[in-house]
């Protein structure tokens, strides 16, 4: 169990336990921090062990209801509300004093029912258009642009067997976490007001499925089929020329060679309305497990994951956004321009509900997605199905 | 004894006896803290309420997965062993690679055949249409055909099992069965259908009870092959199902009613062919 990272507060005050979802670059760059820290306070270990997302939520609450788990869990801010309601994480407002909390800036501090429950690193963990400038100088402003740009992209390069050899635009079809800025686009939102009822069977959603389906059997800018990794596989095989991916994954393509730009998504030029993609702090949460003797080292290393110094090699790293202020006029960071793009992007963006219920919309919209672009459901019936999915869900969670 | 009774309380007997309280309780996201004993509700639910996706659509698939997993497995497994059995040149390597796909980690075995059924890029497709001639099957975003691929992953990861079950019985039946039936001029078939499948039969049933058991409640490849049931939750099996209620959902007190319905049904199926297998025991 110990080796595990499981219970790592309890049978060593000296080691401490971070669970994760970093992918290898942004893992990278974690390990170097950890090895700073422990190179400057010998007789302390950090142990990191990456879980994949669903997996790392899961798997913290079982372990944190059964006493255990790592001493910090550390990933975007949505699985807060549930750890919020199983009790899993402890309030950070009581350990972490008022004038240090106000070098963050406010969208990084995650508040909710009254306590601070995640400080975070980077802000944004947002879609953006990521293009490669081997096929694209200046990137589409509007929905007709990315149309007619991706159709001349694929003209010039020719087709195979009816299909391009290098596509227009691509991204992952499967979650529902991409589609958002199409529905955003068109004026739609996951919640109603009250920030808990879903919001689902719309003329937004209808607008915006019927957009993407467009794209793909009418405009044939998309291809057939793409998940993540086939996405991901043809952006970096420069067979497409543009993505719609998240700030977690750019430093990648810069590695691969990918002479790489960064645009905020674009303008539906039917509602006027910019693509907007959700936007979350990612950060560290503290294990309500953690006993109180170790919640100095805890949060030393809390506070040294945080540091100007970590933000700073992170941004160099991954050209993600930090959450201190200052960094903020760091000439650095003022001239980086993915940097600066990618905050434009999250300026556009929406600050995605940390509300447990978030869950069930999300499952309610998968299948009523994956349907409509199976050509098995019609946009209409996919939105109905969606929103009394959403509702009943949420019903059986609160039952 | 009493640390085998200890160790075996702490892993079956409790964790059991836990799941079968929490089956009659509500706890879920909300009461996951306070929950109550409410009685069969869950219970309800599952068998007279309308799920997404429906418990009997759910149930039938997985009685589809389980015959055809196994049916193919044993075929497979048999008919391959039988060709090992000869004396054949390179019997080991092939031996070797036959074995190959049952020392693959089971994740690596799903991811891969995934972006094999890929519509526009995956092997199957481009074997399909440039060989075949034939149109490219939306393998993962139909119902029917991404449970097919799942069934098909499952069948190449499951048939060395059966194979090498067999392979060891078959090199243990005596050869002088078949030189006096050859002595008698029994055919092929004949020697197959009168002394190869009754002799491995005996071996064969334990192995396709495990088989059985162990197909029905295989969470892994059709949680990878379909990604957690795509599309639309329609390549769900039962214990795919109990996972996603469980950990999708955090409705620990249904998923524990479920996973309870999946262990009578088990039962059952185990005791029918203990008892098959014991009465072909006293045959011999």
């Amino acid at each position: 169990m110990a080796s595990s990272g499981c219970a790592g507060h309890r049978d060593n005050p000296n080691r401490v336990v971070i669970w994760h979802q970093m992918r290898p670059d942004e893992r990278g760059v974690l390990q170097r921090q950890i090895a700073r820290y422990e190179q400057r306070h010998p007789g302390i270990t950090i142990e990191e062990l990456f879980k994949e997302t669903e997996v790392l939520r899961s798997g913290f609450v079982v372990a944190a209801l059964a006493g255990q788990g790592p001493d910090f869990v550390y990933g975007p801010s949505d699985p807060v509300g549930v750890y919020e309601a199983t009790k899993s994480i402890r309030p950070l407002e009581d350990l972490l004093a008022a004038s240090y909390l106000s070098d963050f800036d406010t969208t990084s501090l995650l508040w909710y029912k009254g306590h601070l429950y995640q400080v975070a690193d980077k802000i944004g963990n947002h879609l953006a258009l990521v293009y490669n400038k081997k096929y694209v100088q200046i990137p589409p402003q509007t929905d007709f642009e990315l149309i007619e740009l991706s159709r001349r992209i694929q003209d010039m390069h020719g087709y195979t067997a009816g299909r391009p050899n290098v596509y227009g635009l691509t991204w992952n079809y499967i979650e529902p976490f991409f589609f958002i800025p199409f529905y955003t686009g068109f004026g739609g939102w996951v919640f109603a007001e009250d920030g808990v009822t879903p919001s689902l069977d719309n003329r937004a959603m209808i607008d915006a499925l019927n957009f993407i389906r467009e794209l793909r059997d009418k405009e044939k800018i998309i291809p057939f089929e793409a998940d993540y990794e086939i996405a991901d596989a043809l952006f970096k095989d420069g067979k497409a020329a543009m993505l719609i991916n998240g700030d977690w994954s750019w430093a990648g393509y810069r590695q691969r060679g990918i002479d790489l730009g960064i645009a905020p998504l674009p303008r539906i030029t039917a509602t006027g309305l910019w693509c907007a993609p959700m936007t979350s702090p990612k950060g560290y949460s503290v294990n309500v497990n953690v006993p109180e003797e170790k919640i100095a080292l805890v949060l030393d290393v809390l506070k040294f994951l945080l540091s100007a110094e970590s933000q700073m090699e992170t941004v160099r790293a991954l050209n993600t956004a930090p959450t201190r202020k200052a960094l903020y006029r760091d000439p650095e960071i003022l001239s980086n321009q993915i940097v600066q793009n990618s905050l434009l992007q999250i300026s556009r963006g929406k600050p995605m509900p940390v509300v447990p219920e978030m869950r069930a919309v999300w499952d309610a919209m998968r299948p009523g997605y994956q349907a409509v672009m199976g050509g098995s459901k019609t946009p209409e019936a996919a939105a109905r199905e969606m929103q009394a999915l959403a509702v009943r869900k949420i019903k059986e969670m609160n039952e | 004894m009493v640390p085998s009774f200890v160790l075996l309380a702490a892993v079956v007997f409790y964790p059991f006896a836990y799941n079968v309280v929490l089956a009659f309780a509500n706890m879920n996201l909300n009461k996951i803290q306070d929950w109550q004993i409410i009685g069969l509700r869950q219970f309800v639910k599952i068998f007279a309420e309308p799920t997404q996706p429906d418990f009997y659509a759910v149930f039938g698939k997985t009685v589809v997965w389980t015959l055809a997993n196994v049916f193919f497995h044993v075929v497979i497994g048999v008919f391959l062993a039988l060709l090992l059995n000869q004396a054949i040149r390179g019997r080991s390597m092939y031996r070797a690679l036959l074995i190959l796909p049952w020392a693959i980690p089971q994740y690596i075995v799903a991811l891969t055949w995934r972006g094999m059924f890929n519509y526009e890029y995956g092997s199957i497709n481009l074997i399909i249409t440039k060989y075949l001639g034939l149109p490219a099957v939306e393998w993962l975003r139909s119902p029917l055909e991404a449970f097919l691929a799942c069934i098909l992953t499952n069948v190449w990861l499951g048939f060395p099992f059966m194979m090498v079950v067999a392979l060891g019985v078959l090199q243990s039946i005596p050869q002088e069965l078949y030189e006096a039936a050859d002595i008698d001029g029994a055919s092929w078939w004949h020697k197959l259908r009168t002394i190869t499948l009754p002799l491995i039969r005996p071996v064969m049933i334990p192995a396709v009870t495990l088989g059985t058991i162990w197909t029905f409640n295989n969470v892994n490849i059709v949680w990878l092959v379909s990604n957690g049931g795509e599309p639309s939750d329609n390549t769900h099996i039962l214990v795919s199902f109990v996972y996603k209620a469980a950990f999708n959902f955090y409705s620990f007190s249904y998923a524990a009613a479920l996973s309870l319905v999946i262990f009578f049904l088990l039962l059952v199926l185990s005791m029918v062919f203990v008892r098959q297998s014991r009465a072909t025991e006293a045959a011999y």
